[in-house]
């Protein structure tokens, strides 16, 4: 029989591409979607056994919701720096950086944080190719409710990022 | 037939055969559920579109050493709750075996070698602080092994909780006056151990705390108990970490607290119930009265006993749910608790409550 220790690295190295890609699909940020996808594994390994039946499960739903508190977090940060880059004269910032940044993918992330986190989390799950029942188990929710789930996040998702834009 | 649900026909753009029998039939003639598709379809080409992110590379090697180098994480709590720290599941498994062998004592081992431990009823055994001392001690008189293993765990939720127990998680409906409606919940599957008797071990064990055991018969040297427990879930009510969010040393105590599970189940390989009993009463520091009290027991293998500290709490018995139950405490609100065991189902209210209300509580639970 494996000790803890062992079976905690077979989950890691079977699901930890999987878990910061999920983290990823909400930041759009490989350094930060990585800080995310291994704290998620310390939380877990602190609180679950690796071999618990719903481990997979656990961690990508925590990756998605530790990724989009990390995503509002991250646009409190940004306002609260560029005020004070306002008030500094905003000599410090850096054009080039500014441009640097898409517009649309700062968009997309925005509206996601935006969203309540249940259908801002069926999105970024599917969008990060969990079938519906991997998603169904990620949530606690029965698979026949993925699809109305999805349906209503996509159009919500819609709405929020191309209202005034021609998407 | 009515037109197809948001849900089917969104299940249609990620599958083009989901569609069956009727409801196929409908989709073909219906131009209605035909132009929601396709509007269904745009959006989740577009929420594909928007969602889109290059490929991750990562190097997974590095990131396991980063997770192992790791600084202990904070408690979520403040507090660590003994129970699911891994370095803790040893201790924790000497506390259940304790808690076998006191299961087992109250069993009498049923009628006879092969007895199983079911209970149905429940009923209380007056000890004393002496008597909780000793029979903490028996986990040391063997060897305890998880053939399948404790997972005591925090979750998020009551459907989490849910999943994790295969247990209906009890509402409470409605909240008594000034419990907030802050919950905390944890889950546990079902666990399985085998206690094994080790006369060298439990002479051994004796012998370091200055004690010397009666001799453990023959035959009960290197038996087995199985204990089967859980799985069980455990609602906390009370804003746990309230105005000490920044100090980890400070938790509030919870206001209610509602415990359910699966009645435990004791199995012995083949040591006789007497020798057992007679064996398990006889320790150094059980008293003569526990002794009697456990011995009085009408039907130990459907009988759960609960060990009343002498002198800290009284009990009376109260129906609840329709069946007898045990109620601890009182009416001054400081505490109360009752317990119950029903359909083979062992349920607990706690609270800082009166008696009154942690009844009406437990009588309320759906």
């Amino acid at each position: 029989m494996r000790s803890n220790e062992e079976s905690f690295e077979a989950l890691f190295r079977a699901e930890y591409t999987r878990v910061a890609g999920i983290a990823n699909r909400v930041l759009a940020d490989p350094h930060e979607a990585e800080d995310v996808a291994q704290e998620v594994f310390i939380d877990f390994n602190r609180l679950h056994s690796a071999t618990a039946h719903y481990a997979s499960a656990w961690l990508y739903r925590a990756a998605a919701h530790k990724a989009l508190n990390r995503m509002r977090g991250r646009r409190r940060r940004e306002r609260r720096e560029f005020a004070q880059a306002a008030d500094a004269g905003a000599s410090t910032m850096d054009p080039q950086h500014m441009l640097e940044v898409s517009e649309d993918r700062r968009k997309v992330r925005e509206a996601l944080a935006r969203m309540a986190p249940k259908p801002a989390t069926v999105l970024v799950l599917r969008a990060s190719g969990l079938s519906y029942s991997e998603v169904a188990q990620a949530l606690g929710v029965g698979i026949g409710q993925i699809g109305t789930l999805l349906r209503r996040a996509e159009a919500a998702l819609r709405k929020e990022v191309t209202s005034g834009s021609s998407l | 037939m009515a037109h197809l649900s948001e849900g089917t026909l969104r299940r249609k753009v990620d599958d083009q055969d989901s569609l069956n029998g009727p409801d196929a039939r409908h989709y073909a003639t219906c131009t209605e559920c035909q132009t929601r598709y396709e509007t269904f379809a745009d959006d989740a080409r577009v929420a594909a579109s928007l969602l889109a992110t290059p490929d991750l590379k990562v190097d997974v090697n590095s990131a396991f050493k980063r997770v192992q180098t790791a600084p202990a994480a904070k408690p979520r709590f403040g507090i660590r709750l003994p129970v699911i720290r891994p370095a803790m599941r040893p201790v924790f498994g000497g506390l259940a075996a304790a808690v076998a062998l006191v299961l087992l004592i109250g069993t009498g081992i049923a009628q006879d070698l092969l007895g199983v431990f079911n209970p149905t009823s429940i009923t209380t055994v007056p000890v004393s602080v002496a008597d909780l001392q000793s029979l903490s001690e028996l986990g040391t008189y063997g060897t305890l092994t998880w053939t399948t293993q404790l997972q005591p765990q925090f979750v998020t939720s009551a459907a989490e909780a849910a999943t994790v127990s295969g247990l209906k998680v009890p509402v409470v409906s409605p909240l008594p006056a000034g419990v907030s409606s802050t919950v905390t919940y944890a889950a546990m599957p079902q666990a399985v151990g085998v206690f094994t008797f080790d006369a060298t071990k439990a002479a051994a064990a004796a012998s370091a705390a200055g004690k010397t055991l009666p001799p453990m018969p023959s035959g009960m040297d290197g038996s087995t108990l199985t204990v089967t427990v859980g799985p069980a879930v455990v609602e906390v009510y009370g804003d746990l970490m309230k105005g000490s969010a920044s100090n980890s040393t400070q938790i509030n105590l919870p206001q209610l607290i509602v415990a359910e599970s699966s009645a435990p189940l004791v199995t012995s390989s083949h040591a006789t119930t007497k020798e057992i009993e007679d064996y398990l009463l006889a320790q150094p520091g059980i008293s003569p009265k526990l002794a009697a009290a456990i011995r009085a027991v009408g039907d130990p293998s459907k009988t759960l006993l609960i060990p009343i500290p002498i002198d800290y709490a009284t009990s009376t018995t109260v129906q609840v749910q329709g069946v007898n139950g045990v109620a601890l405490g009182d009416n001054t609100g400081l505490g109360a608790a009752v317990v119950w065991i029903k359909n083979g189902v062992i349920y607990g209210v706690a609270g800082t409550l009166t008696q009154d209300v942690v009844v009406g509580v437990a009588n309320h639970l759906r």
